[in-house]
């Protein structure tokens, strides 16, 4: 892998990295690759073809709930805000996106 | 006040109690002491919790009241990833350092209920991604059966705290054998138990379609309790098996165990390791089970394919760490700015390297060849499996390829490192429950294990066959 692609992963993942990690990055991940390339061994050892058909046979399935609130407003408000970084009146506070 | 730490296990701890040997306060004083004399040197607690002086008084009124339960009055090492309301937990991140959980996850939240006494939060790897607890970011565990080694991860500093007599029980969490490889390093037993069974409300989460939470025990009859305790379902993880589920009738016991031959000759696995193994096939031989080996080919790409699926989810998981609502903020110029910066800081190496792995493997181009075909895959080993156990009740390997190794030993190397965990995947990616039971010792003294691997909601097959090796070898 090239360090280019490093770099657009790394702003696709939003984290600033430095040139010198995004080398070895870079370097792991060839050895990362070929490692798990090794499914597409598997893939041809097993007709996994016949399981395209019905995807429910390998995609876990969706287990809904009424969206309703459990909780009374404003139980856990106070709780939730003591960990954020930055609040002001009941909010959440952050730089000026427009 | 002597008590003998080291025989201690929860159903004697329980009858003291009840003969009033010794109370709940005076026990945990004992652990305390331990804690206060060799922590800062194993490094396994992050933090002891000041209120035990409060989960003390209710457990000794449960003893009191006559409402007390075998895990009443318990002490436990909670890891650093398992929410306890109003305590830290930080995951052993940077990037969650001052988190204070706002509620209790559903394990805490029922351990609670039976009064056991929560003695602190244990070091890990950061999120769980590690196999030797060094990519914490508040500094390696140390092994107590040999300082200069590492105790296995993630659970790590669950591990150690047990096996040095710093709790009674611990708690982890696996994503890939991280509670059963550092229970093999530290001479404990350790389940990893049917995805679904426990709710994973309250615990931070690393791989959502992997990760289970998992108890560690002196014996098969402590994992026994602390697991019964801890199941059951719970409509805040939408991955929990409904109770009627749990009930279905389960088949008796066959006394038959596989040993998935080819899987065994796997690159790498210690000369010791196989030895050991052999001997304790021969062992459950002799106590009447029939050990045959078996031609299960897909099992041996299981770890590669673990390290497709568990990447993709670590990249989306991760994603909610931004510096807004929680956790590590960094000043920027802009929005974006405070994300990069944040992440940079708030994130260590492991991590960036396993987002950004889980980034490429979703990426268009890569996501068919990658994550849909190790899902599709995935699906092979499940249902090879289920048809293993028609015939079997479980299937034998080692828990995990080698002893633990030094300190340092793997860092420069992640595929030497991810190679700790190649007997541990098949059970999380078929959702089965798997026990790490120790086996012996090397020539130097360290610890090696088992590993039984059973089917779907059979944990009681786990127990079983436990309990039976357990009489050989003691």
């Amino acid at each position: 892998m090239e360090l280019e692609d490093v770099k657009k992963l790394a702003n696709l993942a939003r984290i600033d990295m430095s040139d010198e990690e995004m080398k070895d990055i870079a370097k792991d991940f060839g050895a990362i690759l070929a490692y798990v390339g090794q499914v597409q061994e598997v893939s041809k050892l097993k007709n996994i073809e016949s399981l395209h058909q019905n995807p429910d046979n390998y995609f876990l399935q969706n287990v809904m709930r009424e969206d309703v609130s459990e909780n009374k407003s404003g139980k856990y408000t106070d709780r939730i805000l003591a960990n954020a970084p930055d609040t002001q009146d009941g909010f959440l506070k952050v730089k000026q996106i427009l | 006040m002597n008590i003998d730490l080291r025989s201690l296990t929860i159903e004697k701890a329980h009858e003291h109690f009840l003969n009033g040997d010794f109370t709940v306060r005076e026990l945990v004083d004992e652990y305390l002491k331990v804690i206060k004399e060799k922590n800062e040197r194993i490094n396994a607690y992050l933090e002891i919790y000041s209120d035990i002086d409060d989960q003390v008084k209710k457990a000794e009124d449960m003893f009191k009241n006559g409402t007390a339960t075998p895990l009443t009055g318990v002490p436990i090492a909670l890891k650093d990833i398992i929410l306890f309301e109003g305590h830290i937990a930080s995951a052993s991140s940077k990037i969650l350092e001052n988190y204070v959980a706002t509620y209790d996850s559903f394990v805490v939240e029922k351990y609670k209920k039976e009064g056991v006494v929560f003695l602190g939060r244990t070091n890990m790897d950061e999120f769980a991604m590690g196999s030797s607890t060094e990519t914490s970011a508040y500094g390696v565990t140390r092994n107590p059966f040999d300082e200069s080694r590492v105790p296995g991860g993630s659970s790590g500093g669950s591990a150690a705290a047990l096996a040095a007599d710093m709790s009674l029980a611990s708690l982890g969490t696996e994503t890939c054998g991280s509670v059963r490889q550092p229970s093999s390093f530290c001479g404990l037993v350790g389940l990893r138990t049917t995805y679904g069974s426990v709710s994973r409300s309250g615990v931070i989460p690393m791989g959502s379609s992997l990760d289970q939470v998992g108890p560690m025990g002196k014996n098969v009859r402590d994992v026994e309790i602390l697991f019964n305790a801890m199941v059951g379902y719970d409509p805040k993880d939408s991955t929990s098996i409904p109770d009627e589920m749990r009930n279905i009738e389960k088949n008796p016991i066959k006394k038959r165990i596989a040993v998935p031959r080819e899987f065994l000759n796997s690159e790498g696995v210690d000369k010791e390791v196989l030895k050991n193994f052999e001997e304790s096939c021969e062992k459950l031989k002799k106590a009447g089970y029939e050990v045959v080996d078996v031609d299960l080919p897909v099992l041996k790409y299981s770890l590669a394919f673990y390290y497709i699926i568990m990447p993709a989810e670590v990249s989306s998981n991760l994603a909610r760490y931004d510096g807004i609502r929680y956790g590590l903020s960094v000043k920027g110029d802009n929005l974006l700015d405070v994300y990069m910066k944040s992440r940079r800081q708030g994130f260590g190496k492991e991590a960036r390297r396993r987002i950004l792995l889980g980034t490429y493997i979703l990426s268009h181009g890569y996501y068919d060849a990658y994550y849909n075909t190790a899902l599709k895959v995935r699906q092979v080993i499940k249902d090879d499996l289920f048809n293993l156990f028609k015939d079997f009740d479980a299937f034998i390997t080692p828990t995990a390829p080698f002893p633990p190794f030094k300190l340092g030993e793997k860092m420069d190397n992640p595929i030497s490192m991810y190679l700790s965990d190649i007997f541990s995947a098949p059970a999380n990616l078929a959702d089965i429950p798997s026990i790490s039971l120790p086996s012996g010792k090397t020539e130097s003294g360290l610890p090696l294990a088992i590993q039984l691997t059973a089917p779907f909601l059979r944990e009681d097959i786990l127990f079983t066959i436990g309990k039976d090796f357990e009489k050989l070898i003691y």
